[in-house]
């Protein structure tokens, strides 16, 4: 009765790489599997009513980046930041297979550089640069305008740049 | 601390989207103008683009595929679950006010009218335990056209699938699926279906089960009538919704105090078990000796049709006794 084909098609396209996305904006691949399953089961109740020349890409993006975002504002109000972060990097180090992908093979400083970014700066990095989406997709998903989302992009090329040469906390 | 030239640090957007490639040719020219006289920004400059480099190498470096794969499995366990849950709705305006459709992945799970109101709140679906209701897209409109075609007469037949699972148990969804077998252009009585369904004696519990008709109008309740020829009830409690449906069906009724009634007399009988059409004076139906037995009783289990089409397109031959073919009866 209800035609899911084209939605199906979606899952296949795009499940790995929004898995992906969310595994680099967490830094957890338990959350990012929890996130990446809420991504698709929202676009699974909303996908009808998407008009049919939508981004449908940009628009999974948009989704995981919101869940992603919520997610943290949940995280911060339970913890405080000093054990957010020490629970981050105690998991990120105790990862296994996934944690040497993510942490200890080749750019594991360029890793280490984007994890420490602010949120927006790094969703926008992650969108940008490791997935390739265009400003103006970036601006809707961090509802910020296509100037702000490239801003966003830039600051984190210079605090990775900064991080990388041993200068993080140099005054901009 | 070292403060930089201003023109450096004005330059500096420009020469990081240019070392990363994404500057437009203006800017990358100026870049270039700029860093061919300004060492500090010429070093910035190689070392955004080993930056960019190191990033580039990154995206091949990407989460072991047993994750994915794993994550994904987990997806579809649950995109299965949301599935058998999940039925999507719109409303739609008709001539009785607004009609909600709402079509699970099986089929049709619940017509419904909504009067006035348009959204949600108003309709059952909101308190359906185990059922998510989420708005439907365009494709439910193919159903509305349908529908709309319908009830102007110019389609006989709603050939949807149907998802029964809001029938009040196993009798209730038999006594709706013997309704949606009842042909256009006929009715039958409530004591006819209960008999059709195998408890003859449960009259009153079909029509409750046609009361809780989740599927009016596609599943034809308002085909089924009081054994005096009385429409008695339907949705909203009244029956000007029934006798505007039988109507669209060529099916004539009376006004009779504040309901309406059907006139049997001006009806052609089909008795229970026949493969022939009769005029509703033909001695063959008639079990009680009275010639006039069928203009005023519907004889039990029998079904009555507006028109000798509406019998015959179902494969009824006229009777070859009263020859209602001959005879047609006069509106």
């Amino acid at each position: 009765m209800v035609d899911d084909s084209g939605f199906e098609a979606m899952v296949a396209a795009h499940h790995g790489e929004i898995y992906r996305y969310l595994v680099r904006a967490t830094r957890r691949p338990s959350d990012a599997d929890d996130l990446s399953q809420e991504t698709f089961l929202r676009a699974y109740r909303a996908h009808r009513t998407l008009p049919k020349e939508a981004n449908t890409r940009a628009w999974l993006f948009a989704i995981a980046t919101n869940l992603f975002r919520n997610h943290l504002r949940g995280q911060r109000r339970r913890r405080t930041a000093y054990t957010a972060v020490e629970d981050m990097l105690t998991e990120t180090d105790r990862m296994g297979p996934e944690g040497v992908a993510l942490g200890r093979e080749v750019g594991t400083q360029i890793e280490r550089a984007v994890e420490l970014l602010p949120a927006k700066q790094r969703l926008a990095f992650l969108m940008r640069k490791i997935h390739g989406l265009d400003y103006g997709a970036i601006g809707q998903s961090l509802e910020c305008s296509t100037e702000s989302a490239r801003a966003h992009v830039f600051q984190a090329l210079r605090k990775i740049r900064r991080a990388l040469d041993g200068h993080p906390d140099e005054k901009e | 601390m070292t403060s930089r030239p201003s023109v450096c640090v004005a330059i500096e957007p420009d020469l990081i989207a240019a070392a990363t490639g994404e500057a437009e040719s203006g800017a990358a020219r100026r870049v270039e103008t700029h860093i061919g006289r300004c060492g500090p920004c010429r070093r910035d400059f190689e070392r955004y683009q080993t930056i960019d480099g190191e990033v580039a190498a990154l995206r091949s470096h990407l989460v072991a595929t047993p994750h994915v794969a794993l994550a994904r499995e987990r997806l579809e366990t649950r995109l299965a679950d949301l599935r058998t849950r999940l039925v999507a709705y719109r409303v739609f305006p008709s001539p009785f006010g607004q009609i909600l459709i709402a079509r699970s992945e099986q089929g049709v799970v619940l017509v419904e009218y909504l009067g006035r109101s348009q959204g949600l709140r108003s309709s059952r679906l909101g308190d359906l335990p185990g059922l998510e209701a989420v708005e439907d897209g365009e494709d439910v409109e193919g159903l509305y056209r349908e529908l709309r075609d319908y009830l102007q007469g110019r389609r006989t037949r709603l050939d949807w699938p149907l998802d029964l699972r809001l029938a009040r148990g196993d009798f209730h969804r038999r006594v709706l699926e013997a309704t949606a077998g009842i042909p256009y252009g006929s009715v039958v009585s409530y004591a006819g279906l209960a008999r059709e369904v195998g408890r003859p004696e449960a009259v009153r519990a079909a029509a409750q089960a046609l009361r809780w008709n989740p599927l009016p109008i596609v599943i034809p309740c308002h085909r089924v009538i009081g054994s005096s020829g009385a429409l008695t009830g339907y949705a909203g409690g009244t029956t000007e919704r029934k006798q505007k449906l039988l109507a669209i069906e060529g099916i004539p009724t009376v006004r009779a105090g504040h309901d309406f009634r059907i006139r049997p007399e001006a009806m052609y009988v089909l008795a229970p078990g026949d493969t022939a059409y009769c005029l509703p004076t033909c001695p063959s139906i008639d079990p009680t000796g009275s010639p006039r037995y069928a203009t005023r009783h519907f004889p039990l289990g029998g079904r009555l049709f507006a028109s000798r089409e509406r019998a015959e397109v179902i494969g009824l031959a006229p009777c070859t006794t009263c020859r209602p073919d001959l005879h047609p009866l006069s509106r």
